[in-house]
């Protein structure tokens, strides 16, 4: 094993477990996400050179996230649809795109399917900015630099995305307690 | 509707605000009650993202496949030096990918990660000295739209004196100016809005050093140019045009003040 692949895989194998649940919530937990995986570490092997000092974990991420979305784009054209930035957070269920509804749905008991469940049916630009700060706990320089987006947007967007789930939220739990009486 | 310091309390529960605002945050907290109750809603909401949604780790079978993957590519990349057999299937790759997803952004953000410009550090230092003035309290330290009043506070507290003016007739305000320790000196910032976007103008001595040509980093645009010794940079994530244009008011005004 030379020096640059043993450098490789210290610096980029230990954040093979947040690629890949990237991958997994990017793709809606799809059987492409290993390939897309597999595929954002041979590019990552290939650029490695240009890597220097920058961020290994935010790096490896951000080209599991183009991965994702080119996947996703060449599947269906339809998957990154922008949402606009200055929307007021009033109305969260606006921005819960094509959600089953809830309490049409045989209500889950089981809190852990449905969390997952409303955070699967986040629109992306949601979806992936709660995965970056919630799960893989990123800070703001790092999914501004993943996302390619400047911080103030990471900030407001967030913020719409904590609402948005945090209503869906609460009209899942609202919709049990009605199914209970 | 939300109270104003809604970003702030997030910020605050990030761990991303700095001292002083958390301070302030915390006061504040004290007697809004929409805020401490956001604040709670962030740790519920926390809390069960982080107790409920499963951690999967790469399977087993996926780390093997990218470690004989990886061996594999090692192995080409040492027979055929230079000719990588899957550049082509590469580049159409990328082609491709780009063509999604606001290209613009994203080659930024890979030309930032993979390739090693010239200048590599200096955007860098930029941006992050943007991105640093855009966090609470620290985006200006003289508040002021006179440029008479912002000159000369950067006299004592900066090692240049840039150009100031207020362009407000032409859609630029001056806010205000700042010192950020960069490129081991104390460069001058002039703050300037134009419409929601904030225009970090920095300058610094820079003796005979090339700059950078234009370049975007982290989504943030920067224009380069020099005058005499000093070397500038607009820094904003507002379009080019909106940057070039205020360069283009900057550097007539430093010809007349060089002529004065």
């Amino acid at each position: 094993m030379d020096d640059r692949r043993a450098r490789f895989d210290a610096q980029i194998l230990p954040h093979l477990d947040a690629a890949h649940r990237l991958a997994h919530w990017l793709s809606r937990s799809s059987p492409d996400a290993d390939d897309i995986v597999q595929d954002a570490v041979l590019r990552a092997f290939r650029g490695f050179d240009g890597l220097r000092g920058s961020d290994a974990k935010a790096w490896l991420l951000t080209i599991v996230r183009n991965c994702c979305l080119s996947t996703l784009s060449q599947r269906q054209r339809r998957s990154f649809v922008p949402l606009p930035e200055e929307h007021d957070v009033q109305d969260g269920h606006a921005m819960i795109a094509d959600t089953p509804d809830p309490e049409s749905e045989s209500i889950r008991r089981d809190q852990r399917q449905v969390l997952e469940r409303l955070l699967a049916a986040l629109p992306e630009e949601h979806r992936e900015v709660l995965v970056l700060r919630e799960i893989e706990d990123l800070d703001y320089r790092q999914i501004a630099a993943v996302t390619c987006v400047p911080i103030g947007t990471v900030m407001s967007r967030l913020a719409r995305a904590r609402a948005a789930l945090k209503t869906s939220w609460q009209r899942q739990v609202e919709g049990e307690s009605r199914a209970m009486r | 509707m939300q109270c104003a310091e809604a970003l702030k309390v997030q910020a605050y529960f990030d761990g991303e605000a700095d001292a002083m605002t958390a301070v302030a945050l915390e006061a504040h907290l004290e007697h809004c009650a929409e805020c401490a109750a956001l604040l709670e809603e962030l740790h519920a909401l926390r809390t069960a993202l982080r107790r409920e949604i499963a951690y999967p780790q790469a399977p087993a079978a996926l780390e093997s496949r990218i470690a004989a993957a990886l061996d594999r590519e090692q192995k080409s990349r040492r027979d055929v030096p230079g000719a990588l057999p899957l550049r082509g299937r590469l580049r159409s790759f990328w082609t491709g990918a780009l063509s999604g997803i606001g290209a613009t952004a994203a080659a930024a953000g890979l030309a930032f990660f993979m390739l090693a410009p010239p200048h590599a550090d200096l955007p860098e230092q930029l941006a992050s000295a943007h991105i640093r003035s855009l966090m609470p309290d620290h985006l200006i330290d003289v508040a002021s739209s006179d440029k008479h009043t912002v000159k000369p506070w950067f006299a004592g507290h900066a090692d240049v004196s840039p150009s100031v003016a207020d362009f407000e007739s032409r859609g630029f305000r001056l806010v205000g100016g700042r010192a950020d320790y960069f490129d081991q000196q104390r460069a001058a910032v002039v703050v300037y809005q134009h419409g929601s976007h904030i225009i970090n103008v920095f300058s610094w001595a820079a003796a005979d050093r090339g700059l950078p040509g234009s370049t975007t980093r982290n989504g943030y645009h920067m224009e380069f140019w020099r005058t005499g010794n000093l070397a500038h940079c607009a820094v904003s994530d507002a379009g080019w045009n909106e940057v070039s244009a205020l360069v283009k008011l900057l550097q007539t005004l430093e010809h007349g003040d060089s002529r004065e």
